[in-house]
């Protein structure tokens, strides 16, 4: 591997994911979560050379509502700013290749959305082709359930183990200020849940939440004047796969596994279980199974601290859940995760995805110390 | 087998349907309820002092919080205008009408609105205007509560009072 810049997380802010704001608009969220990011970093907005935001105008409901979102994220005198219709750790990307360019020393990553003034459902319907499968009116809950069908038809899992991967993660959760669900659970309680698409139960999927999420990216040289322990990127990749759900096999995450294979090359580590926590942006307990296979981890094991956030099942803000992921690593690495924290972790390793399925997945490894000299 | 069909199906018609229910936001709300009592509200840059209408909660320009609500005048100035002489979708409006730029005494920026009760070719920058509201009882706490501006007949304002609230 050639030796590439490093650039840090210096810096993360995010709302409490909440059902419904019903005080502030998407734009008006956003607005603190930029101040709180830049003044935990001790920076003016003046010193940011680059923003980029995630967010859906389908989820909002506002024409160029992302270009509303400029006004409220220090963007003046005018700077470079891109926008993509995804998760935010995507975004993140973007800015690490920008920088990777010599483009831009530093940036903001924003996520934003209001899922509670649109319906989710329909609207993620939208991302399927026109012609066969969305009129079949396909939400993203009945895609997962084919998808978790799958993976227990191939005998990889069973209906107990969905169950144990949720209530493991809901009570991780209740740690995590920030979720939206946070009160204790056991496996038995959620196997007893309502169908909400089956194998999937109700226990076992997040409610529609939302959030506004802030992160501050820098390069080498000024990362370490704008934040006390820099998390440091050591490698990143992310791979899409067919549009065409019957053209995958649905059981196993073929993208998130390269993904994660050249994500770990890069940073110089054998295999995922070398990190000491792993954020994984899993809807439902299906997915998070399928995406620990193609990482080759064992959930049982206890090692790696598998979302000790909570993860997506505790609180899933549409645009910036795969974001928070990569914020939880740099909580964890630095010391700011609080009761959520897991002692003397030094790397670790956040997924995000998009798309029906885990279509799109990107997988960063972190670490506290620099990762090229 | 693959031969183009020579008739039937061309074209798949697919109805998208999103219904969205916003939040108008805390300072959008007391704006609008504002407006059915003829009083227009601004917020005031905690920085630079500038006002903007409709009150938003920070300056694009400063990054500061707009933490107060202050109430402009129903009056100002035309700012920039354009005669408008094909039609609307959505509005009926007798053709040609003329849309301005008013920025209202008291404010930073400029609003939109018609202007009415004069000639299009009499409308011109600086001319002064004020606020025609919608009757007593009959305000519901929207933008149509301003019906239109028209002008006072007051002198027009030098250029120097509104050249940077355009």
């Amino acid at each position: 591997m050639s030796k590439l810049r490093n650039v840090a997380v210096v810096g993360f802010a995010q709302l409490p994911v909440v059902a419904r704001d019903e005080h502030r608009t998407a734009t008006e969220m956003l607005y603190p979560v930029v101040r709180q990011a830049l003044q935990e970093c001790g920076v003016h907005r003046d010193g940011i050379d680059y923003q980029i935001a995630g967010s859906t105008d389908y989820m909002d409901g506002r024409p160029f509502g992302f270009v509303a979102a400029l006004d409220v994220m220090g963007a003046w005198p005018p700077r470079q700013d891109l926008h993509l219709e995804m998760d935010a750790s995507f975004c993140a990307y973007y800015a690490w290749v920008r920088m990777q360019a010599g483009e831009c020393d530093t940036a903001i990553v924003v996520g934003h959305g209001k899922t509670s003034e649109g319906d989710p459902q329909r609207v993620l319907n939208l991302q399927l082709d026109p012609y066969y499968q969305a009129p079949l009116g396909l939400d993203p809950t009945s895609t997962a359930a084919l998808q978790a069908s799958a993976f227990l038809a191939r005998g990889a899992a069973t209906a107990a183990d969905l169950a144990a991967v949720a209530a493991r993660n809901r009570n991780n959760g209740v740690r995590n200020p920030d979720n939206q669900l946070r009160s204790p659970t056991t496996a038995n309680e959620l196997a007893q849940s309502p169908w909400a698409v089956e194998p999937l139960r109700q226990g076992y999927l997040p409610p529609v939440g939302e959030t506004a999420t802030c992160m501050v990216l820098a390069a080498e040289g000024k990362a370490e004047t704008l934040c006390d322990k820099p998390v440091w990127i050591h490698g990143v990749d992310h791979r899409t796969e067919l549009q065409t759900l019957g053209a995958r096999d649905l059981s196993r995450s073929a993208g998130a596994k390269l993904a994660a294979e050249r994500a770990l090359a890069m940073a110089g580590l054998a295999k995922a279980g070398d990190v000491d926590v792993i954020e994984l942006m899993a809807a439902n307990p299906a997915e998070e199974l399928i995406l620990l296979e193609a990482l080759g981890v064992d959930p049982r094991a206890g090692k790696p601290s598998i979302n000790p956030s909570g993860g997506a099942l505790c609180a899933n803000p549409v645009m910036s859940t795969g974001l928070i992921r990569l914020g939880e690593t740099f909580r964890q690495l630095s010391g700011r995760a609080g009761e959520h924290g897991v002692a003397g972790a030094s790397r670790a390793l956040a997924h995000a995805a998009q798309g029906h399925c885990l279509q799109t997945n990107i997988f960063w490894v972190v670490g506290s110390q620099r990762r090229w000299s | 087998m693959n031969e183009p069909p020579k008739e039937g199906i061309k074209y798949v018609e697919t109805t998208v349907r999103l219904p969205y229910h916003y939040v108008a936001g805390d300072y959008k709300a007391l704006y609008l309820l504002a407006l059915k009592e003829k009083r227009i509200l601004g917020s005031k840059c905690d920085t630079t002092g500038k006002v903007f209408v409709p009150p938003i909660v920070a300056s694009p320009e400063s990054f500061a919080p707009c933490s107060q609500l202050v109430e402009v005048a129903d009056r100002g100035v035309v700012t920039t205008f354009c005669v408008v002489n094909i039609p609307v979708i959505g509005r009926n409006l007798e053709l040609p009408y003329v849309a301005a730029s008013v920025a209202l005494d008291g404010a930073a920026i400029s609003i939109f609105a018609l202007i009415q009760e004069c000639k299009p070719q009499d409308v011109h920058m600086g001319m002064r205007v004020e606020a025609v509201w919608k009757p007593d009882g009959e305000r519901q706490g929207d933008h149509e509560d301003i019906q239109y501006f028209r002008p006072t007949g007051e002198p027009d304002a030098p250029p120097e009072t509104y050249i940077n609230r355009l």
